[in-house]
């Protein structure tokens, strides 16, 4: 049967029962950094069943296309995420001069929830799995026109060939 | 009367608590979510009209987004890499979430540096989002982009903390914090002040081990 799917481990979640190492036919739960093996994985559910912890879940190989975003809602939710970058950059320009811990902490968390809200609006403007075409259309134009000398373009160009993006060709 | 927190629903009713909430010092704070007074409305008595859903304007979803023409800034593209970095660790990615990680460091260390940001800056931003949260809500219902509008429920919730914790500030100044951490949830970026972080996100209910806590300055 093809494979379809495969097993991922929640370190946080496992509260190491290793039901998973009993009850798996190639051995793909048992290894010494407890990421399960996916290349000896073939998906067949039996350790997520077993796992007591629920910390074992099954992941298709092939995501399924994003939801389609309209430009009005792209260009309203810019309007926010611009603002945020602003605050981001604002509070932690703040946090590197002032002399006070509390504003110190106060702006480093103002910028870190900023930047984590950028990151969720970002994802709701076509932005959401890394294998989509819109992350790899960004990734090229950046290989192409890197923005400055010092960019590290090696790593753009390791993103493009090592991630498995939708429609590409098997 | 009953009052309820606008970030995370606590209802404060006064027949119950037996102090009627004008009454209340202004240093009170929501039981669960630490947001201030100011945070608070009052709960209408009676139910909202009924045809208020059925008579906003159909969803008309416009022109599909075109990726291609976006003018995204230094800012913008950190975001948008970090967040690539976590959707590859959610998907345990570890290689492509770390160079996607190197890609946001990058725009983040060459955004453009603010010079001579105030507070009150970051007041003024903050006040702005909230002004704005509402007319960016109508675009995507009228889209019918519930993905986008739930984005909205979270960050304006979220801001509206921020908002509090600042005029908080300006009020307690380094009294504020007063022993207390400061706690950031990893996935909304609700901001929390307590001795440990609350049990559950007020906004977006993940469990305490979720919150970042924020360090001090490490010594030079």
């Amino acid at each position: 049967m093809k494979k379809t799917r495969y097993a991922v481990r929640n370190l946080s979640l496992c509260t190491k029962d290793c039901l998973c190492l009993y009850v798996c036919p190639t051995g793909a739960t048992d290894t010494e950094d407890s990421i399960i093996d996916r290349d000896k994985c073939i998906g067949c559910g039996a350790c997520a069943d077993a796992c007591p912890s629920k910390a074992i879940s099954l992941v298709p190989l092939e995501m399924p296309l994003p939801q389609p975003k309209t430009e009005a809602v792209v260009q309203a939710l810019d309007v926010l995420t611009s603002r945020k970058v602003a605050t981001e950059q604002a509070a932690r320009s703040i946090a590197g001069l002032t002399e006070s811990d509390t504003l110190y902490k106060l702006m480093r968390a103002i910028s870190e929830s900023s930047r984590i809200m950028e990151e969720d609006l970002m994802r709701e403007s076509s932005y959401m799995l890394p294998q989509s075409e819109n992350a790899r259309a960004f990734l090229q134009a950046l290989a192409a026109n890197p923005p400055a000398a010092d960019f590290p373009v090696g790593k753009v160009e390791e993103l493009l060939a090592m991630m498995p993006f939708q429609g590409e060709s098997e | 009367m009953k009052f309820k927190c606008t970030i995370c629903g606590y209802i404060y009713d006064e027949a119950q608590e037996g102090v009627a909430f004008a009454d209340l010092p202004e240093t009170w704070q929501c039981p669960w979510c630490g947001a201030q007074k100011s945070a608070f409305e009052p709960v209408a008595e009676e139910a909202p009209p009924q045809e208020a859903a059925s008579s906003s304007p159909p969803a008309e979803p416009g022109e599909l987004f075109d990726p291609s023409m976006q003018k995204l800034s230094v800012g913008q593209m950190a975001a948008l890499c970090s967040n690539l970095a976590r959707g590859c660790e959610k998907q345990y990615m570890p290689r492509e979430a770390a160079l996607f990680g190197e890609l946001a460091d990058w725009f983040t260390a060459h955004s453009p540096k603010v010079e001579d940001a105030t507070v009150m800056d970051v007041i003024s931003q903050l006040k702005q989002d909230l002004a704005d949260y509402p007319e960016v809500r109508q675009t995507c219902v009228r889209q019918a982009d519930r993905g986008a509008q739930r984005v909205l429920v979270w960050g304006e919730k979220v801001t509206r903390m921020l908002s509090s914790l600042m005029d908080r500030y300006l009020k307690e100044d380094d009294a504020m914090l007063d022993g207390s951490e400061i706690w950031v949830c990893s996935v909304c970026g609700f901001v929390y002040i307590g001795a440990a972080a609350p049990e559950f996100c007020p906004v977006c209910k993940v469990p305490a081990w979720k919150f970042n806590k924020i360090e001090r300055r490490k010594p030079l």
